[in-house]
């Protein structure tokens, strides 16, 4: 057993990845160590010519992924855009380990991110010793992308703050990194690319230049299409973390899922699930992850204060603070929701009754 | 010699080719899968003053109802293949049965009731869509997946199944990149011919495609005798196999007979691009005819992609949005390497709109949503040469003016009509719907609320120019109905407040256009329900509030709307409160006099309205009233409503006004509640002891610059009581004939202003009326 909680995926998958590459005669870019094809099989799942089952690593839309796949196969740089929870990050790993067999190479984008951390650093201790030289310079991941033609990944892009995001200008439309303490530069290597991931609707990130965003193709994540595909990744990841917690999981733990996952798609989607009648949408993401944590908070809740039962009260005010980001305007769309939809479905009516209390 | 040329309905890639193989074959004539009685009219296609999309119009001449619609954009192949023939001075023929004996039967709906609202519905319901229709793919498909129940989807459409077997998730995309698209096409129909021929021997065919089949072999067959020289045959890919395979005679008169022998109108149309749309409910149409046109504009180029996406940031930039050449360029390379990856021969349009919205809209596919409809469909609207027969509108408007004993006079003509009488209704639906064709024949006299009364007034007065502005309005329908429904409909998907789809909602039922109602009701619902503006719902309350309570004089059916107007109380009432925080004078004005008309509204319909509707709606006004931030003047009128309606009772009235009217007011604030509460309800004063005496304290507490700056208010607030209503509350403040006012000492320092102010009101308190009761209100 390793030691390590959680390896990178071309560890995780090298059995896989090992047999997609093992005849794959198609042309490829430059760096690839597989064809774009092989790239979107080994994301969508599959069966490798050898008989080795690829498992399907993203579940949704497959236009999507081979714009992604084709924007990388060009030299563009990828930005991965979504409400927090749509596997932006999970993709751009995948990605990553598929094409380069590496998908180490990372930059953790934060508000306390700087240029040093984006571009190079120096050695003090070097650079007072032996003043500018190639030695004093710490390289970051993005200068080791460039110099030897691999990915790198930028992930949360619009955290840092703006100025610093600005640094990337240069590096996607001339593909340099000037070095002017040197009088240098680095030039990237053929098979560079970058990958970018951001929240388009959190609070609290800045805003991507539009100068930005003109050298990213852009592809937006959705959140899952259908009811049933999403009622199975929320049970799924609430029965893995309960158990990591140690929470007891009720009996009835799957209807209420369903029924919280019936509340946060009609309102996320504007529109009642039999489609009859539209609806404002809140301001918040109301992600498969908030409904995931709404879940483990409930069951929290259940566990420590109700003895062990799952109740609409225990769900409730959990629901309305995911639900509920802006406190006037989604108040109002939230009880709206409640006096024209809710009220009128018997089996809600426990729901209807808690979220008017919780609101 | 008979070449058969199949090809795909609306596909400009055909229609290149079938160019190309036309000149390559010259053919002695040409015939085209079309109802053969239209071929008279085919010459008029190479009018100049002729321009595409424009259709053959068909139509039963005793009944234009029972009608349909043969599409030609063009890019059309048969429009192309006509062109062809005109040029070369070829015979051209359209073979396929005649209009009537593809019109569905239609009898029990020849009575009135709208069936379809709009020409083309009338051909996806079957088979008329023959020629120029066809959805995805090649002609003889449509027909059974429209007239019969299911068979297993592969049956109805070849080019699924084709497409399928090739390995395509797209039969769109397959059919593009083989033939629409194809850079180096070869031999291509006789290829669709053979790949057509195996499809239809595994699948079954209707019995209408055998006999428009039956009716094709056999104009083929009777050319083939006389022409001189060789025969092409234009018609769609799946008919080729039938159309070449073997057939008696004998056994093709047998499914002939017996169609209807009734002769037809046909005429020509305009047409827009926007209903060669699957979109529009046209089951016969393309996905995106913009797209189309663009591939038959740029035939024989190689920047077909550039092109498009030029035409993308053009439409973009013409909304304002920056797009910089360079992410053109990057966009192009996008579409061309997902062409790649999707092993594609080059990027079609979802490889362009997948790049663009990667590149050009940053991912986001609202924003291409926005310029879609203008790309993919366009707005080309077809013109037809004047002098071209028969308009199926004007025969249509003949018919229903013989039906009502209505005739067209020039001379003005006064008209009442009862609307409880069948002929009354039918006479002033057919008097709205011209109106809203455009039509002013009749004039409504008492203007207004007309639906109050089961009377109308009209005034007849017909003129010439009329019957053009019909021909105009072809496009919307065959009939009188269908037109001004199709018309209605349009401009209701146009309309952009609540108030304006309520307004029309209201026209629909006035002019008894059950669909138009329909779309008007749908499009409220889905408006409603996204609208966050209170005022736009709260305008739209009322002209439905009318519908509903006096709509049984023209007996419509109005319990949808039921369920309309209480959700839009509903969520009006939620949101009121929101509303009604600070917003400036003329907001709360405006926004009064909607609350006090939807008030009006609900209390009109309080007998049948659901009480919780009206729960709702009291509630809403009751947390106007109880929000401090609220609009002064708008929570003094929600509370007078309340309290009009008895949910808040004499003793909280009080209070609240004492509160309201408190010195801790600043003393805009308090005015401005004031006249919210008495704007409407001045003589209240007049009866109620308590609430004159808060308001009387009020006043009395104010020093003199702000009791200046609130006379003008004042005034507003009792402007709307007539001189005795005025009087009254005088006596009813000061005792009868001033008593109390004269037992009132004057200040020091205004003895002579006092005098003549004490005489004003003496005067109006005794009923004198030789002075002028300017100053009443002064009574401090």
């Amino acid at each position: 057993m390793p030691e390590i909680l959680r390896q990178p995926a071309e560890t995780t998958y090298a059995a896989e990845l090992a047999a997609l590459r093992a005849d794959d005669d198609e042309p490829r870019p430059v760096g690839w160590k597989l064809s774009p094809r092989r790239v979107l099989t080994y994301l969508l799942g599959g069966t490798a010519s050898d008989g080795t089952t690829i498992i399907p690593k993203y579940v949704g839309n497959r236009r999507l992924l081979q714009t992604a796949v084709a924007t990388l196969a060009t030299d563009r740089a990828l930005l991965l855009l979504g409400v927090p929870g749509t596997a932006k990050s999970w993709v751009s790993e995948h990605l990553a380990a598929a094409i380069m067999d590496d998908s180490t190479m990372m930059v953790q984008c934060t508000a306390g991110t700087d240029e040093n951390q984006i571009r190079y650093g120096w050695n003090y201790a070097q650079l007072l010793a032996h003043g500018p030289s190639e030695d004093a310079l710490v390289p970051t991941p993005l200068f080791r992308a460039m110099a030897q033609g691999r990915l790198c990944r930028l992930e949360e892009l619009t955290r840092m703050g703006s100025d610093v995001q600005d640094t990337l200008i240069t590096v996607l439309s001339e593909k340099t990194l000037p070095i002017p303490e040197l009088d240098t530069a680095v030039y990237a290597q053929r098979g560079f690319n970058v990958i970018a991931t951001a929240n388009n609707r959190d609070k609290g990130v800045n805003e991507l230049s539009s100068a930005l965003k003109r050298r990213f193709n852009v592809v937006v994540l959705p959140v899952p299409d259908s009811f049933d595909e999403e009622v199975s990744i929320v049970s799924r990841r609430v029965a893995e973390m309960a158990v990591g917690l140690d929470l007891p999981v009720p009996k009835n733990v799957d209807e209420e899922i369903k029924r919280v996952l019936v509340v946060f798609r009609e309102l996320r989607s504007g529109a009642t699930a039999d489609g009859k009648a539209t609806l404002k949408t809140p301001s918040g993401s109301l992600s498969t992850a908030e409904a995931i944590a709404t879940m483990i908070s409930g069951l929290s809740h259940a566990a420590w204060f109700d003895d062990g039962r799952l109740t609409p009260d225990g769900l409730a005010p959990n629901m309305v603070g995911a639900i509920v980001k802006d406190p006037v305007q989604d108040k109002e769309v939230l009880s709206e929701y409640l006096e024209t939809v809710v009220k009128k479905r018997r089996e809600f009516a426990p729901y209807y009754v808690a979220l008017n209390e919780a609101l | 010699m008979i070449t058969y040329l199949g090809v795909r309905h609306h596909g400009p890639g055909s229609s290149a080719s079938l160019v190309a193989a036309l000149d390559e074959l010259a053919p002695a004539v040409v015939l085209i899968e079309g109802p053969a009685d239209a071929t008279p009219l085919l010459p008029l296609l190479a009018d100049p003053a002729m321009r595409p999309p424009v259709a053959l119009l068909g139509y039963a001449a005793d009944n234009p109802r029972q009608a349909a619609f043969w599409p030609f954009a063009e890019f059309s192949p048969e429009y192309q293949a006509v062109l062809w023939a005109l040029r070369h001075d070829v015979p051209v023929e359209l073979i396929d049965l005649p209009v009537l004996a593809q019109l569905p039967e239609e009898d029990e709906q020849a009575d009135g009731t709208t069936s379809c609202s709009c020409g083309e519905t009338s051909d996806d319901d079957g088979n008329t869509g023959g020629e120029a229709t066809n959805d995805a793919c090649c002609s003889g498909d449509e027909e059974p997946s429209d007239a019969e129940p299911d068979d297993g989807f592969d049956l109805r459409d070849p080019v699924s199944a084709l497409a399928t077997a090739a390995g395509y998730e797209d039969p769109e995309s397959w059919w593009n990149d083989l033939i629409e698209q194809n850079p180096a096409p070869g031999p291509v129909f006789a290829a669709i011919g053979s790949a057509m021929a195996e499809y239809r021997a595994h699948s079954r065919t209707d019995d209408e495609t055998l006999r428009r089949e039956a009716h094709m072999r056999r104009a083929v067959a009777k050319a083939a005798k006389t022409a001189d020289g060789p025969v092409a045959v234009v018609c769609g890919a799946a008919h080729v196999p039938a159309l070449q395979a073997k057939h008696s005679a004998a056994a093709d008169r047998a499914l002939l007979t017996g169609l209807p022998r009734k002769a037809a109108a046909v005429t020509w149309a305009p047409w827009t691009n926007a209903r060669l749309a699957y979109a529009s409910g046209y089951g016969a149409g393309v996905s995106a005819p913009g797209w189309n046109q663009h591939l038959w504009d740029c035939r024989g180029r190689r920047d077909v992609a550039t092109r498009w996406l030029a035409r993308i940031a053009a439409e973009l930039r013409a909304d304002e949005h920056l797009v910089s050449t360079a992410s053109l360029i990057e966009a192009e390379r996008l579409a061309v390497a997902l062409a790649a990856l999707r092993d594609r021969p080059q990027p079609g349009f979802e490889e362009l709109r997948e790049a663009a919205v990667a590149c050009l809209f940053g991912g986001d596919p609202m924003l291409w949503n926005l310029v879609e409809t203008r790309l993919l469909v366009g707005n080309r609207v077809g013109t037809i040469p004047e002098g071209v027969p028969l308009a199926p509108l004007i025969d249509d408007l003949a018919r229903q003016q013989r039906l009502t004993r209505l005739k067209p006079e020039a001379l003005e003509r006064e008209l009442g009509i009862d609307l409880r009488t069948d002929s009354g209704a039918a006479r002033s639906a057919l008097l709205h719907r011209l109106r809203i064709l455009g039509v002013p024949w009749g004039t409504l006299t008492d203007a207004g609320r007309s639906r109050g009364t089961f009377r109308e007034r009209w005034v007849l007065a017909w003129d010439a120019t009329y019957a053009i502005e019909l021909v105009d309005k072809l496009v919307y329908g065959a009939t009188v109905e269908q037109a001004a429904a199709g018309l209605l409909a349009e401009r209701l998907h146009e309309a952009t407040t609540l108030g304006a789809l309520a307004d029309g909602c209201d026209q629909a039922m006035t002019a008894a256009l059950p669909t138009a109602v329909d779309v008007a009701l749908e499009l409220l619902a889905e408006r409603a329900a996204l609208s966050s503006d209170t005022a736009d719902m709260l305008a739209a309350v009322p002209p439905l509030a009318d519908v509903i309570r006096y709509g049984q004089a023209r007996r419509t059916d109005s319990s949808a709307l039921g369920a309309l107007v209480e959700h839009l109380v509903v969520e009006a009432s939620l949101g009121l409160h929101y509303a009604a925080r600070p917003v400036d004078a003329d907001a709360a004005d405006a926004l009064v006099s909607l609350v006090l008309a939807t008030d009006r509204a609900i209390r009109l319909l309080e007998a049948d309205a659901p009480a919780d509707m009206v729960d709702a709606w009291d509630t809403g006004l009751a947390d106007v009233v109880d929000d401090p931030q609220s609009s002064p003047k708008v929570a003094g009128c929600a509370a007078h409503l309340r309290y009009a309606a008895g949910t808040l009772d004499a003793a909280d009235v009080v209070l609240l006004v004492q509160r309201r009217l408190s010195p801790g007011t600043p003393t805009l604030a308090a005015a401005g509640f004031l006249e919210g509460f008495f704007a409407q309800a001045a003589e209240r004063l007049v009866y109620d002891a308590d609430l004159r005496g808060a308001v009387s304290t009020w006043l009395g507490a104010l020093d003199e610059e702000d009791f200046v700056a609130s006379l003008p208010l004042l005034r507003r607030v009792f402007a709307n009581l007539d001189r005795s209503g005025r009087s009254r509350l005088l006596a009813a403040a000061l005792g009868t004939g001033g008593r109390r006012l004269i037992a009132m000492a004057p200040a020091s320092d205004q003895g002579a202003g006092w005098q003549r102010q004490l005489e004003v009101v003496t005067t109006i308190l005794t009923g004198g009326s030789s002075s002028q009761p300017k100053t009443t209100d002064e009574e401090d």
